[in-house]
């Protein structure tokens, strides 16, 4: 069999609009395939993906679950879990799963009805429908800041913030950056809400954070830090925001080009939660995790060596055809059969039950209120990240179309990847910058010029760049700061370590707190 | 090789010829009986295996860690028999083996 043509790289942005007949001969042609320009591994079958999700000793999450942390070693806090191994994925797993349970999650089902209620309700009557803008950009923000107990009047306030930010011109895309600034306000000032709740106890999650015991990796039973907890928060309300966020808007994608499906789930409501997890098999928002290979084995034939990245296509083995009949076919009415979205063993994904509560409310409110649908592609955005595939824009035509109105074309602008790391070299130069934000990592393009013994230079993110200052080499210590316009004016300071070609260390993002980066050098 | 016999909440009956070594959810996935979810494959990390052991088994299975019992504390919809069915490992002495499942397993 010819294998020729067979290339896949999460950075090819030809390939996010539609990666699914590339999935497939990856499946059927080459289920172990090695990327030599980024250097890593991808299995796309379900039993490969499910055998290496179930191996935690020999597929490792000590560096994180995405190529380019991987790459660079990055190394985290003891408490940022999704990035750890045993024991201390454990101990700090085993904490929030007692505190993030499904019987909280339903609790709160009502309440998240309500929120629906509140984004949906005001375009009733109108023609057009936003599903990340109106809806997805919205709900689960606000679900998690419910769950953690903010007070309605702080998020009032963190919502009319989000509401006159999300006023966006008619016809244009509305502003993903803009979006991530709305989504870190909402987190912002949370010490002082921690230290509010500390005084004020309830029965939320942040009252659990602060006052449940548990053994930490060193044996020590006692309750999380300050620290601790800021970091849990940051990773678990920016993982649960962005996916569902992506969530919402494949289920109008996906919905809007089977009416026929979607006239049969508007008609039966109980048919919802199947429809949600074949909603999940088909388009998972989160298309691909990667681990580290703890030792050199062999799979099809092929030796792989200890240190390197495989990554496991979540999306591709969703349709593995051994075990999903049609599966590049979207049937709701499809067997159930357990998908891959979730991933597998010790770092399943915590919030699915959140997820999944959320995806079946929304459908069912959406639905009420709308139902029929036909996506406006002409102003839809489609992007990819290292963890993430969706819609930053997805109108939708709830009611008449302009007369003039053109039969619809996919459209797919690619927001910016990362580039994966390269070779060592000086100072000078271009580095690649991973800010691990709170929703999501955050990439930047860091230029470094020397004159003398000055080291000068600018940096790019978030469409914008501007210089940088104070940069100093001390030893292996790096200090720089950035002054940034967008998505918000703020001073950046970056304190790290150099480490072969690698600096990894602390961003100080003025009020917002601290996230760890690593720059590698491109 | 024990037959296990899995009920469906709506009352449709399944029986496996379960493999000895495997746990009651393996079984029930690797033989497509639906109902049971497995979304951890077994860690004891997602409570979507959940299931009613029979009264008549309550004792004869191994008995609850204490991992399981922090999960089956937030589960949805726990009786007095519920079980994280990735926790039982399945024996030869299992013939027989009664399991009900949840509505649903979220």
């Amino acid at each position: 069999m010819s294998t020729a043509g067979i290339s896949w790289d999460p950075y090819n942005q030809d390939l996010t609009k539609n990666p699914y007949p590339m999935y497939k001969r990856l499946r059927e042609e080459m289920p172990l395939y090695y990327n030599e320009e980024h250097d890593f591994y991808a299995i796309s079958r379900y039993a490969d993906v499910e055998a290496t999700l179930r191996d935690r000793d020999l597929f490792s999450s000590a560096h994180g679950d995405i190529l380019e942390f991987i790459k660079a070693k990055s190394v985290m806090p003891d408490s940022v879990f999704i990035h750890q191994d045993p024991p201390k994925h454990t101990a700090y797993r085993s904490l929030m799963q007692r505190i993030i349970t499904p019987k909280r999650m339903y609790a709160v089902e009502q309440d998240i009805r309500a929120l629906c209620a509140r984004s949906l309700d005001p375009l009733v009557g109108g023609d057009r429908f936003d599903f990340i803008a109106n809806l997805g950009a919205e709900v689960p923000m606000r679900a998690v800041s419910m769950l953690l107990g903010i007070p309605e009047k702080d998020q009032t306030a963190i919502r009319e913030s989000v509401d006159a930010r999300m006023r966006t011109e008619a016809g244009k895309p509305i502003d993903i950056a803009n979006q991530q600034a709305i989504q870190n306000e909402a987190l912002a000032g949370f010490e002082e809400y921690i230290s509010w709740r500390e005084k004020n106890p309830s029965d939320d999650m942040m009252t659990e954070l602060l006052h449940t015991e548990f053994k930490d990796p060193n044996g020590v039973t006692r309750k999380l830090t300050r620290d601790e907890i800021s970091n849990i928060v940051n990773v678990v309300a920016g993982a649960g925001n962005e996916t569902t966020n992506r969530l919402i808007g494949w289920m109008g994608k996906t919905l809007s080009e089977h009416p026929d499906q979607r006239r049969d789930l508007a008609k039966n409501h109980a048919l919802i939660p199947q429809a949600i997890e074949e909603l999940l098999r088909f388009e998972p928002p989160g298309p691909f995790v990667a681990r580290e290979v703890m030792r050199e084995i062999e799979l099809y034939g092929k030796k792989i060596p200890k240190g390197a990245v495989m990554i496991m296509l979540l999306a591709a083995c969703n349709r593995d055809e051994s075990r999903f009949v049609n599966g590049d076919t979207f049937n709701i009415h499809r067997e159930a059969r357990p998908h891959m979205t979730f991933g597998q063993g010790i770092h399943v994904c915590i919030g699915a039950p959140l997820a999944r509560l959320e995806g079946r409310v929304a459908m069912e409110e959406v639905l009420k209120r709308f139902p029929d649908w036909e996506v406006d592609y002409d102003n839809a955005v489609l992007s990819t990240t290292s963890s993430v595939r969706g819609w930053d824009s997805l109108p939708a035509w709830i009611g008449s179309k302009p007369k003039n109105y053109v039969a619809p074309k996919p459209a797919a602008a690619v927001a910016p990847a990362p580039a994966a790391p390269a070779a060592e070299v000086p100072l000078e130069g271009t580095w690649n910058v991973v800010v691990k934000g709170p929703t999501g990592p955050q990439p930047a393009v860091l230029t470094l010029e020397r004159n003398g013994n000055t080291i000068t230079g600018a940096q790019s993110g978030a469409g914008t760049t501007t210089p940088i200052a104070d940069f100093k080499r001390d030893g292996n210590a790096i200090y720089w700061v950035n002054h940034i316009t967008k998505p918000m004016k703020m001073k950046v300071e970056f304190k790290g370590e150099i480490n072969g070609n690698v600096i990894s260390g602390k961003a100080k993002a003025g009020f917002m707190g601290s996230y760890p980066f690593t720059a590698t050098k491109a | 090789m024990p037959k296990i016999l899995y009920i469906e909440h709506n009352g449709k009956e399944h029986v496996v010829d379960a493999e000895v070594g495997k746990s009651v959810m393996q079984n029930a996935v690797e033989n497509l009986i639906p109902g049971i979810v497995g979304d951890c494959g077994g860690a004891c990390s997602c409570a979507t295996c959940h299931g009613y052991i029979d009264p008549a088994w309550e004792d004869k299975v191994e008995p609850k860690n204490d991992g399981e019992e922090a999960m089956l504390d937030g589960a949805l919809r726990v009786e007095s028999n519920s079980r994280l069915t990735c926790q039982i490992v399945v024996t030869a002495d299992h013939e027989g083996l009664v399991v009900r499942l949840p509505a649903s397993q979220f």
